[in-house]
């Protein structure tokens, strides 16, 4: 009896093991780094693919009688040969309202598939007009003047005036709980309706970036539907979310499916596509199967590294990459010895292979670090930065020279009569990071300094790094992995935040660095009206940053996602922002 | 009679039989645990690379070179499992001491004292059976944080109760033998006559669970190092299962190179620790 009991005992346990593999965390991609980011108070970074908005939104479903009876029968007969494209992704979004939806990633792009912007970023990560046919900015920079294009309607046939931009800054501001949208305007005194189709933006502040984060990111919401919602986070639509974008949500199958119809209206001309199913898949590994056996066309979460060669060489999937502005780096405390010896942190920078860890651990899907924090793709990048700044022998010198010699001959350095031996702190969750400090020990180790690596668990990290995410809170680490999800980065105008000294400006500081150049530039970008002017601070912050290295920037990992050629091809890469957006859909000549 | 005869020979041998097999079993047992400590304790010999260096390119397929490819960094696969034995092996030994020292002190306490305090004790070990077993793990491995020496603590200080039930049960009966009572008549103090006539005959039977408790605590830590609780950059079989999960072996046919031989090797030490345990159990477990 217990001899069985044993067995059993032993059996189930590797079942179960087995099983658990199943269920196993791959958030090898997440950036819980920037996540809860946002000290409230500051407009801050969102996270790339976590949850941002906490949208109770699958709650909804179970409450109120249900949508489809009422929305999804009346489909016309479809029209000759129809496109459908199947996309996988990997989470439930709610009700794929602008209040219900959930993730950052892909949720938020996929909700802008139903509405449109003032803005569209175009490939190049740049914001073009869009339902806006012109937008001007005063000298200032404090206030946005935006005519709209006319005959816009919502999918209800109603017309998109500046009425319902005016709404939609006031109904977002009123109802700042679980809303990204709030934030984008924050900062708005007062939206001037001249007519029906120009409207102004008036700022408290100057606000160059206004395009980027309000513009082309905040869907305007129609004033008829709205305005008798209460409690926007837990209204249901009843399956209709009416917007004015190339998309009609026509049915929602919690944690199954979404089924999108193209809205033949639309203003900038039929989509291309003229079905979107969105199948939900319990992790990536599902949808990775289920595009190898054509369940589906396209997956909308980028694919690791090491499935990109294997899914392309199968016919018909293709892979597409491009630049991600989510970026893996080493913070070190720059206000402790030994790291606020300038030397130190440059030879650090010259230890560091940057190509052998992107061809090693990203089997080269990834952009080499630039020293600079810019990626070199990115639109304000200043190419005078030196790239290619591996040589170990130069760092040992520089190590030699500074005085930090290895006195008793162990292979290890000392500095004020310590050894330079330290423990690296990373997230064991992030497996890639993780593969990466290994690496980084290695560098080091060849440049005299020791080190070791302490995987922990998200939160630890996050609080030895950034304590209670507030820079006020000081440090406890000495060197860390850390990387920021792609809004830090691609809005350039939110680099201040990351080197200015003063901590209320500096709230991604967290390496406790300083420079009185670098301050004032801080301050100038802020108000200069002229973007050629902006992007010449922008490269001189960047010459200080590759100089002075407030932290090593190791690699900048690219977007890959795969899709099946045969069904449809026309994916549009949108610089840092991937393939999930209106411009993928629509024909290319209705693309800015 | 001729029949009777027959009969008594069939039953022999039956007899007969039925008791060699637990001895081949455990010579089976002896004959894979030895293997894998000789492969531990020559590991440095034995495997072809540093499991540490990076020494080709990542995600190689098995070649004359590397009999098992290379991981995900470029380190020999063949290299990692033989050096991974040593952290599968140790952390099933040690566990299995840890387990075996608080097990037998409980145990042999409460079956000495079976009064107020026995019961006390033997309530608590009930607690530790009746509680959920692999959350409460995950939990605690996932609290503690991860280290070599978490791992061992954890699954150490949740194995220990069935050893100690059973060698209270032993204890029991012990303390009632009439040497037992003699020692304590004559004025023995308990501290000596459980030391000298007690512990001693419970050696048996600790060995017993220990044996048994190695193998539970080596899949133990497989299963911790394979959900990422254990310390990943340690080198067992769990943690390159880990690698495997986290780098998608498990969808390309890098599993059977990648995935296979460590889960056979985890496989077979757990076996093989069973086996001995049963062999041992068939012995020394006293009957009725």
């Amino acid at each position: 009896m217990t001899r069985v009991k044993r067995f059993k005992w032993a059996v189930l346990l590797v079942a179960l093991a087995l099983v658990v593999v199943g269920c196993g965390d791959d958030e090898a991609e997440e950036e819980p780094v920037a996540t809860t980011a946002a000290p409230a108070t500051t407009a801050a970074p969102e996270p790339a693919d976590e949850p941002d908005e906490p949208a109770p939104a699958p709650a909804d479903d179970e409450d109120e009688p249900e949508p489809e009876t009422t929305t999804t029968t009346a489909a016309p007969p479809p029209p000759p040969e129809p496109v459908t494209v199947r996309a996988a992704i990997t989470g439930d979004e709610g009700t794929l309202n602008p209040y219900t939806y959930i993730s950052g990633f892909p949720g938020w792009n996929i909700l802008m598939l139903q509405y449109d912007s003032l803005m569209q970023l175009d490939a190049a990560g740049v914001p073009q007009p869009w339902l806006a046919s012109s937008v001007s900015v005063s000298d200032d920079l404090t206030e946005w003047s935006v005519t709209l294009v006319e005959g816009v309607t919502f999918h209800d046939g109603e017309p998109l005036t500046s009425d319902d931009v005016a709404f939609s800054v006031e109904f977002y501001t009123t109802n700042p709980e679980a809303s990204r949208f709030a934030r984008d305007f924050r900062g708005v005194a007062d939206v001037v309706v001249h007519d029906d189709y120009s409207v102004t933006f008036v700022l408290e502040s100057a606000n160059p970036g206004f395009d980027v984060v309000a513009l082309a990111d905040a869907p305007i919401i129609p004033r008829h539907i709205w305005e008798s919602v209460d409690i926007p986070s837990e209204h249901d639509f009843g399956g209709t979310n009416i917007g004015s974008g190339p998309y009609i949500l026509t049915e929602i199958a919690p944690d199954q499916s979404y089924r999108f119809a193209a809205n033949p209206n639309y203003f900038r001309g039929a989509p291309a596509v003229d079905e979107l199913v969105l199948i939900i898949f319990a992790d990536d590994a599902g949808a990775q199967a289920a595009i190898r056996t054509g369940e589906v066309d396209v997956i909308f979460e980028r694919i690791p590294p090491e499935q990109i060669d294997l899914l392309d060489a199968q016919d018909p999937l293709d892979v597409i990459l491009g630049p991600e502005f989510a970026t893996q780096m080493i913070n070190y405390d720059a206000s402790l010895r030994p790291f606020d010896d300038v030397a130190v942190r440059q030879a650090i920078n010259m230890a560091m292979d940057r190509q052998d860890i992107v061809d090693t651990v990203y089997l080269g899907a990834a952009t080499v670090g630039s020293p600079g924090w810019i990626h070199p793709g990115h639109s304000v990048y200043n190419p005078g930065i030196e790239v290619d700044v591996y040589d170990p022998a130069a760092a040992n010198a520089l190590l030699d020279g500074a005085g930090y010699a290895d006195s008793d001959g162990d292979g290890v350095r000392e500095f004020d009569g310590q050894p330079m031996s330290f423990e690296i702190i990373t997230n064991a969750s992030d497996s890639l990071r993780l593969r990466i400090a290994e690496l980084t020990v290695e560098m080091l180790a060849a440049i005299g300094i020791k080190t070791e690596v302490l995987p922990v668990d998200t939160a630890v990290w996050e609080n030895a790094v950034w304590p209670g995410f507030d820079v006020n809170n000081g440090r406890n680490y000495q060197i860390a992995m850390w990387g920021w999800s792609p809004p830090v980065q691609a809005d350039p105008l939110r680099l201040p935040w990351l080197v200015h000294s003063s901590l209320d400006r500096g709230f991604l500081n967290l390496t406790g660095y300083g420079n009185a150049e670098m301050d004032e530039l801080s301050e100038a970008l802020a108000v200069e009206p002229d973007p050629a002017e902006r992007k010449a601070i922008l490269g001189r912050m960047q010459e200080i940053i590759a100089e002075d290295l407030p932290f090593v920037l190791l690699l900048y990992p690219d977007g890959a996602y795969v899709y099946d050629s045969s069904v449809y091809a026309d994916w549009e890469f949108i610089a840092g922002q991937g393939i999930v957006s209106k411009l993928s859909l629509l024909p290319p000549s209705a693309r800015p | 009679m001729t029949a009777t005869g027959g009969e008594d020979r069939a039953i022999r041998r039956a007899v007969r039989r039925r008791s060699r097999l637990p001895t081949i079993l455990g010579v089976a047992g002896l004959v894979i645990v030895g293997a894998l400590v000789v492969t531990a304790v020559f590991a440095p010999w034995l495997a072809p690379y540093d499991p540490t260096e990076r020494i080709a390119r990542p995600f190689l397929f098995p070649s004359a070179e590397h009999p098992l490819g290379t991981n995900d960094v470029g380190h020999d696969l063949l290299s990692e499992i033989i050096f991974g034995s040593r952290v599968s092996l140790m952390v099933g030994l040690v566990a299995a001491t840890v387990a075996l020292l608080i097990g037998t002190t409980v145990g042999v306490i409460a079956g000495y004292y079976p009064k107020r305090l026995g019961s006390t004790l033997m309530r608590g070990v009930d607690v530790i059976l009746i509680l959920p077993f692999l959350p409460l793990l995950i939990v605690l491995a996932a609290y503690l944080g991860r280290s070599l020496l978490n791992t061992i603590l954890v699954i150490g200080f949740l194995i220990w109760a069935e050893p100690a039930r059973i060698i209270r049960s032993q204890v029991l009966s012990l303390r009632s033998r009439e040497y037992v009572l003699a020692a304590r008549s004559m004025g023995a103090p308990d501290r000596w006559t459980i030391i000298r006539h007690i512990v001693p005959r419970t050696a048996l039977l600790a060995t017993g669970s220990f044996v048994r408790a190695v193998s539970g605590a080596i899949l133990l830590e497989a299963a911790l190092s394979f959900l990422g609780l254990g310390d990943p950059i340690q080198k067992s079989w769990g943690s390159t299962l880990y690698w495997a999960q986290t780098r998608g072996a498990f969808l390309t046919p890098a599993w059977k190179w990648w995935v296979l031989p460590p889960g056979i090797l985890i496989m077979l030490a757990s076996l093989g620790f069973a086996l001995i345990a049963f062999s041992l159990e068939e012995r020394i477990n006293p009957r009725l």
